[in-house]
């Protein structure tokens, strides 16, 4: 291939080895490190003039540094005369946030680590001056009748968290980005965010072959979706494989944490499905609804294994007995830790897609032709 | 019908929770509810704890530290009160973010203060107020108004009134490399003295290798200024020239003091009798470790600046004055 060069990020350089290798490049080269003052230093030694330039970078690892060093990256290529400059975010960061730190019970959220609790206080401390410097004036509308505007809004006003998400897009764009490539995105209408082309790709026929291959009887198999946001994944993928479906949810009826579980799978394998793992919270705790409800052998396969904090050790202690997970993010350090872990590999269908975008061929027909699936 | 009147909010990321406590406390404010925390993958999370809606909003966060998790801290919370229709959005940035990297000195090299700028324009500050930019045509880098405030009076103050000698008119200001040279001798026209100047010979980042005094400093006490202070190889380096050409005393006052890697170490082992920063970065923990460190505080300036901009002020009377 002609006119094209892929760097690496410094999140992910082993995919990007073998995406390379699929695609028989070698990575651009280029130094990626930090100023002592941990600014980020990008430099390139490879010339981008008039070429296609793909950066991988996945969002993993020390998230807002990775996601810079990508900006400063593709700004560097857009500076120097890049043709197109395309990203490879395999899991994109910053894409699935709560709007509060807060569960409706009242507990803290489990992805915020112990250590910043103490920031929360800051939400319902007391001032300690007195008034602002301008008070807010009572402002009467006419013809509206009567609406007191209150002088006071801090003890009324519900706290609410920033989903960045929106943001993280912008950036991308404006840093001079000319397509994104990204796998499974939590939300399908996080694309509408960004003002250019976004292809998604979907990681539900590469799970569809290892079921085949790797679960013996599949078809007497439960595919299960952990939480009722999963049930469309779930039922698509059972649909694909006509299997039969089960739905944890979160009984938020009542206000507590309990979980029910609709469908049967009373001596069943279940196969729990789900696009991120991150603390194993809601997938260590469905599996274990799923064991008090008979089922006799759980797998989970989910494409973007985070497994921040202390998500190894409650895999290593739950009633899930293999987890298999995409290398979108870097798995090496995860599988030493827990051996139930299993890693299918997501190069082919990037590297293939690269391909295609080069050459100006349809991204989409690549799931009906291509050899990537066949047994 | 009156027009509502939109008061102000002044919020702080982690980055200098004292810095923004002194601004606040001096225009007799408390600093905004928000918890700014980082979720167990990393992930920065802001939550707004009260309405910002048609407010003024002030969101102070100097790039120093893990500059890219701070530089996060500040789109987000910036991209926060842009979502929650703040009428107006100020980015308080006393020190830069990747302030040095302003120019492609070399073959793909980044603009990443330029980037920077951007980034900051499409969260959706609406302004920006910072001190001493490395470079003051990083204004230019913008399309929306930067305030580009200058630490020179708060050091004018200083040098007037904490560095002995100076009213035996025995100082010389020294300029430690021809690039400050303008910042220096606008201070010794000011304080009417004499000046020095420092050439450098610089292969390498961060690396210096000989230097040549311009300028007599013998029998006198030497002020080294300039911008910022990183690793304080020029500084260190430009004191032993100094006391190798006679001076008496070495004193450097510089507005950025970021005394990363092992500045330090660099500056208790050096010629120098004290560095003088001042507090647009945090530096409480650098100063245990080195008592040559003396602080500036700022605050004063950056708080006058918010009140004349909140108030539509004009703040140029800054640029020559400290704020009483």
């Amino acid at each position: 291939m002609k006119n094209i060069v892929i760097f690496s990020g410094s999140s992910h350089p082993h995919l990007t080895d073998l995406i390379c290798k699929q695609l028989d490049l070698v990575p651009g080269k280029c130094n990626l490190s930090k100023f002592s003052n941990q600014e980020t230093n990008v430099e390139l030694f490879e010339s981008v003039r008039e070429k296609d330039i793909f950066i991988v970078q996945s969002g993993c690892g020390h998230v807002n540094d990775n996601l810079i060093e990508l900006l400063i990256m593709i700004s560097a290529c857009k500076i120097t005369s890049a043709k197109r400059i395309v990203c490879v975010i395999p899991s994109f960061p910053y894409s699935r946030l709560p709007n509060s730190p807060y569960t409706k019970n009242g507990n803290t959220i489990s992805r915020i680590p112990e250590s910043e609790k103490s920031k929360l206080l800051n939400l319902t401390r007391k001032p300690e001056h007195g008034e602002p410097i301008k008070q807010k004036k009572n402002v009467s509308i006419t013809n509206l009748g009567e609406i007191p505007a209150s002088n006071d809004h801090s003890g009324t006003y519900k706290h609410w968290t920033c989903r960045a998400g929106n943001l993280v897009a912008k950036m991308i764009v404006e840093a001079g980005a000319d397509n994104i490539i990204t796998m499974d995105l939590h939300d399908p209408q996080f694309q509408g965010f960004f003002d250019i082309p976004v292809d998604n790709l979907s990681s539900q026929l590469l799970i569809a072959k290892y079921i085949k291959m790797n679960i013996p009887d599949y078809q007497q198999a439960v595919i299960t979706s952990p939480d009722a946001g999963g049930a469309k994944r779930a039922t698509a993928l059972a649909e694909l494989l006509k299997m039969t479906v089960a739905l944890v949810h979160k009984d938020r009826v009542f206000h507590n944490d309990e979980m029910s579980l609709v469908g049967d799978v009373k001596d069943k394998v279940c196969i729990i499905i789900d696009d991120i793992i991150d603390t194993s919270s809601t997938i260590t705790r469905a599996a274990q609804l799923l064991v008090n409800n008979g089922a006799k052998k759980i797998y989970a396969i989910i494409t973007h294994a985070i497994l921040s904090g202390d998500a190894i050790q409650k895999v290593n202690d739950s009633c899930i007995d293999e987890l298999i997970v995409s290398n979108s993010i870097p798995q090496d350090e995860h599988v030493k830790a827990c051996t139930k872990i299993k890693v299918f590999d997501i190069a082919p269908l990037f590297a293939e897609t690269i391909r295609r975008i080069h050459n100006g061929e349809s991204v989409s027909t690549q799931y009906k032709n291509s050899d990537i699936y066949m047994e | 019908m009156d027009a509502p009147s939109n008061s102000i909010k002044i919020f702080a990321g982690n980055a200098h929770m004292e810095l923004a406590k002194l601004i606040a406390r001096r225009l007799n404010l408390d600093l905004a509810k928000a918890a700014v925390l980082k979720y167990t993958n990393n992930e920065t999370s802001v939550t707004i704890g009260e309405s910002v809606r048609d407010e003024d909003v002030y969101i102070i966060q100097p790039g120093c530290g893990d500059i890219n998790d701070n530089l996060m801290e500040l789109l987000i919370m910036i991209h926060a009160c842009k979502t929650a229709s703040a009428r107006r959005i100020t980015a308080v940035i006393p020190c830069f973010f990747y302030a040095r990297q302003d120019k492609k000195d070399k073959s793909r090299a980044p603009i990443s203060a330029k980037l920077i700028a951007n980034m900051l324009t499409v969260a959706g500050a609406n302004h920006v107020i910072t001190m001493d930019l490395h470079a003051s045509q990083i204004q230019g880098f913008f399309d929306i108004p930067v305030d580009n405030l200058y630490a020179e009076p708060s050091t004018l103050k200083y040098i007037r009134e904490c560095i002995p000698d100076y009213k035996e008119g025995k100082v010389v200001i020294v300029s430690p490399d021809a690039g400050g040279a303008k910042r220096a001798t606008s201070i010794a026209d000011r304080l009417d003295l004499e000046f020095a100047l420092i050439h450098k010979e610089r292969k390498k980042a961060n690396f210096v290798s000989r230097m040549v005094l311009v300028g007599d400093v013998t029998g006198k006490t030497a002020v080294l200024v300039d911008d910022m202070a990183d690793t304080c190889g020029t500084l260190g380096k430009a004191a032993q020239t100094l006391v190798e050409n006679g001076a008496t005393k070495v004193y450097a006052i510089v507005t950025h003091g970021i005394l990363s890697g092992k500045a330090c170490e660099v500056i208790n082992n050096s010629a120098l009798t004290q560095v003088v920063v001042t507090n647009t970065i945090p530096h409480e923990d650098k100063k245990k470790l080195c008592p040559k460190i003396a602080t500036i505080d700022v605050s004063p300036t950056i708080a006058e600046a918010i009140r004349r901009t909140h108030n539509g002020e004009s703040v140029s009377y800054l640029f020559h004055n400290v704020p009483a």
